[in-house]
């Protein structure tokens, strides 16, 4: 790999450490403010469910009971700018627990980003989150 | 001293041998005397000052008694040995105070020289036409000892006091003393307990009835009191062993006090939906509180003193519901809906989907890109998936345990995939994570070589398609696979992301491969590889077998052709002409042939008569 290869891994470990504090420190403490996160014509798949649009967003999420996140794993990669019009980009997962308001017990959780630097501020371009769970028919 | 007369309630040592004669001639009323028993205390003690034994009843059940009350009683006597002021009030004075719990001791002196039908005949002849049930009748030294549990019959017997006239001329004593039965619970009362609940258990509608448990004539010999919370946790122990998935539980009419014990309910009785505590001693709607976490829909209070707290019965219906946001019915009514707030309480998660495609056109591509890839993934070689990754791919592997997975064995460790994981939160130096970032398609196809060979459940897959332009596809699943050359091939769930983009020669190549590997749950076991195999992911409501593999291309034959003539024809909405056209353009590949239709389409760049027919 070439030096500025080399440091764009870097980078994506270290805006993925950065970008995952914040994101579940908003989905858990202020998800009223969350979708600012999101690009504006992003996605969400949540458990299956697509909903595009940043307004969208906000309204799924604000429908989701209270959340508390515990992230346990973390893994991030660039994605060469020759696929993405020479935009960063950014493949993130993160993976944990999260307990959800009125349940006591932890789910485990699997999340895939994909989050794109656009006007200087890092922007969720795709976003899927998966309970693990039983998904067969 | 006391004008609430609760004195002779209590003086009595129903468990020792109190009475050495039968002195009945004398004029005084008491014609007892305490034999320095086991209790030294006792010495000082004679039937002279009778009212001195008040606080001697100090080794009864601790249960047995009501802690305020009694400790009240002691105050207003003191421990006063001289009886003269006493005495001269007469037994008929005091008045018959009830005590908290219905439970009554009432002691017969001298009963044991009856049968105990003439003395419970003698008694009922005196109450009636009122009845009563004693229980646990036995004689005691020379005394007759049974319980009632009614306030109204306790008193009437107190009232009974040398009112009758026995057949050897003596007059009926009756001591009255506000004292609950106490029983040891062992294994043979607990079997009998498991018995009596097994006749009053419905297993059609999963209902318990404990209506008046202690009253059941099969536990008549025996004091199971419900009310008492070392019976009502033996009893909870018994149904969360017996019948874990009870739906309905009917305690009416028990004497339930406090509830704090009941406290268990939610944990041990996972379904419990309909509980019945009518005709109990609640005292306050607070007391419900240990219960609260019950999902009730139906709840039945009438008869306790909480109810009667409330005077009126909507804020009575809105303060338990408060409590119990799910009931629908209350002391036998329905409740009409309730009005709520939109606020997060209520909410559940939406309901989830299989798969997620943010366009159906990618529908084909994924199954197929899919299929191929876990056939190589699962075979013998994994060598053969060098074909499906970019000349510049990186791959990488993260894998952590569940949380409080108590399962330690050695199917439950990830050995295999820890020492090469990639977890950020663990591996903090650079020069490590750059490393564990497999870089270039021989380095990726080599690390999966040497990962554990596996049978992935393809029909259980969970697969979002998150990107799907002509550029780049990005798409994830969570499944399950098993690991076929490892001892008891252990289960294992993963999360994978893909990130593909098409390659000079019109087919797809995977850039970025993101791998999570952890335990698989209780759940996902359950359901694992329980759907077969034979029909590949996505699941969709007409899968025609495409024949065009992605990663080995060949030239169709002319039926093949008229096949994926006819998908592109369905997929698109293009016509025959058209659809040609772009297969030929395409050397026959159907994928490279719908990403250049999405391309074109999106751009708006095929007319519309490529959609007449």
């Amino acid at each position: 790999m070439s030096d500025v290869a080399v440091k764009n891994v870097d980078s994506a470990c270290e805006t993925a450490e950065e970008f995952t504090r914040v994101f579940y420190k908003q989905v858990d403490n202020s998800r009223h403010l969350t979708s600012k996160l999101y690009w504006d014509t992003g996605l969400l798949v949540w458990n299956g469910n697509g909903i595009s649009g940043n307004d969208k967003i906000q309204k799924f999420l604000m429908d989701l009971p209270a959340s508390n996140h515990t992230l346990k794993s973390l893994d991030a990669q660039p994605i060469s700018d020759v696929w993405v019009a020479n935009k960063w980009t950014y493949l993130i997962q993160a993976c944990g627990d999260v307990t959800y308001q009125n349940e006591e017990t932890k789910k485990p959780f699997q999340q895939t980003f994909l989050i794109v630097a656009v006007d200087g501020k890092w922007k969720i371009a795709s976003d899927g989150f998966r309970l693990q769970v039983p998904y067969g028919n | 001293m006391p004008k609430r007369g609760g004195g002779r309630n209590r003086n009595w040592k129903a468990d020792t041998d109190h009475f050495e004669h039968d002195d009945r001639v004398n004029s005084v009323p008491r014609h007892v005397s305490f034999k320095p028993g086991a209790k030294g205390k006792n010495k000082f003690r004679t039937w002279k000052n009778p009212l001195a034994l008040l606080d001697d009843d100090i080794d009864m059940g601790s249960s047995a008694l009501q802690g305020p009350v009694r400790k009240s009683s002691f105050r207003g006597r003191g421990r006063m040995y001289s009886p003269a002021p006493q005495g001269s009030h007469g037994h008929t004075k005091k008045k018959f105070i009830p005590g908290v719990l219905p439970w009554y001791q009432i002691i017969i002196p001298y009963g044991a020289k009856h049968e105990k039908d003439v003395i419970l005949r003698a008694l009922l002849g005196f109450l009636s036409p009122d009845i009563f049930i004693p229980h646990y009748y036995k004689v005691n030294g020379n005394a007759a000892v049974f319980y009632v549990d009614d306030v109204k019959t306790a008193e009437k017997l107190y009232n009974a006091d040398r009112k009758i006239t026995m057949s050897d001329g003596f007059k009926l004593i009756v001591i009255v003393r506000n004292a609950v039965p106490n029983m040891a619970i062992d294994a043979a009362m607990k079997e009998k307990m498991k018995l009596t609940m097994a006749k009053r258990y419905n297993a059609t509608t999963k209902a318990l009835d404990l209506t008046k448990f202690h009253a059941d004539p099969d536990l008549e010999d025996i004091f199971c009191a419900l009310f008492r919370p070392m019976i009502m946790l033996a009893a909870i122990d018994i149904i969360a062993e017996n019948i874990p998935d009870i739906e309905a539980l009917n305690l009416n009419d028990n004497k339930l006090h406090g509830l704090q014990h009941l406290k268990v309910l939610s944990s041990k009785l996972k379904n419990l939906k309909i509980l019945y505590m009518g005709d109990n001693r609640i005292p306050f709607l607070g007391s419900l509180d240990p219960i609260r976490s019950l999902p009730l829909v139906e709840l039945y209070l009438k008869g306790n003193p909480l109810v009667n707290r409330f005077h009126d019965h909507e804020i009575y219906i809105s303060d338990v519901r408060k409590k119990f946001p799910k009931l629908t019915r209350l002391d036998g009514a329905d409740l009409p809906p309730a009005i709520g707030f939109d606020v997060a309480e209520d909410m559940g998660l939406p309901p989830r989907q299989q798969s997620f495609l943010v366009d159906p056109a990618g529908q084909d591509l994924v199954r197929e890109f899919l299929t191929q890839y876990y056939a190589i993934y699962d075979s013998e070689s994994r060598q053969p998936l060098l074909e499906a990754y970019h000349e510049n791919a990186t791959m990488s592997m993260a894998a952590n345990y569940l949380t409080n997975d108590s399962r330690n064995s050695t199917t439950t460790r990830l050995n295999s995939y820890i020492s090469n994981s990639r977890n950020l939160t663990r591996i903090t130096e650079r020069e490590s994570r750059r490393r564990y970032l497999r870089t270039g398609k021989l380095q990726v196809v080599s690390f999966l070589s040497d990962l554990p060979k596996t049978t992935h459940d393809l029909m259980g897959f969970a697969v979002d398609l998150l990107v799907f332009t002509p550029a780049m596809i990005v798409l994830t699943m969570n499944g399950v696979f098993k690991e076929t050359n490892t001892p008891n091939n252990p289960m294992r769930s993963f999360h994978r992301t893909f990130v593909i983009v098409s390659n000079a020669n019109g087919g797809f190549s995977i850039i970025n491969d993101m791998l999570y590997i952890t335990n698989t749950t209780k759940e996902q076991e359950d359901k694992a590889f329980s759907t077969g195999t034979v029909e590949p992911i996505p699941p969709t409501p007409a899968p025609t077998p495409t024949p065009t593999p992605t990663l080995a291309a060949g030239t169709p034959d002319d039926s093949q052709k008229m096949q994926l003539l006819n998908m592109l024809g369905q997929q698109t909405g293009m016509n025959e002409h058209w659809s040609i056209n772009c297969l030929q353009e395409t050397g026959w590949d159907l994928q490279r042939a719908m990403f250049i239709f999405n391309q074109l389409h999106s751009e708006g760049k095929i007319p519309p008569e490529a959609f007449v027919k």
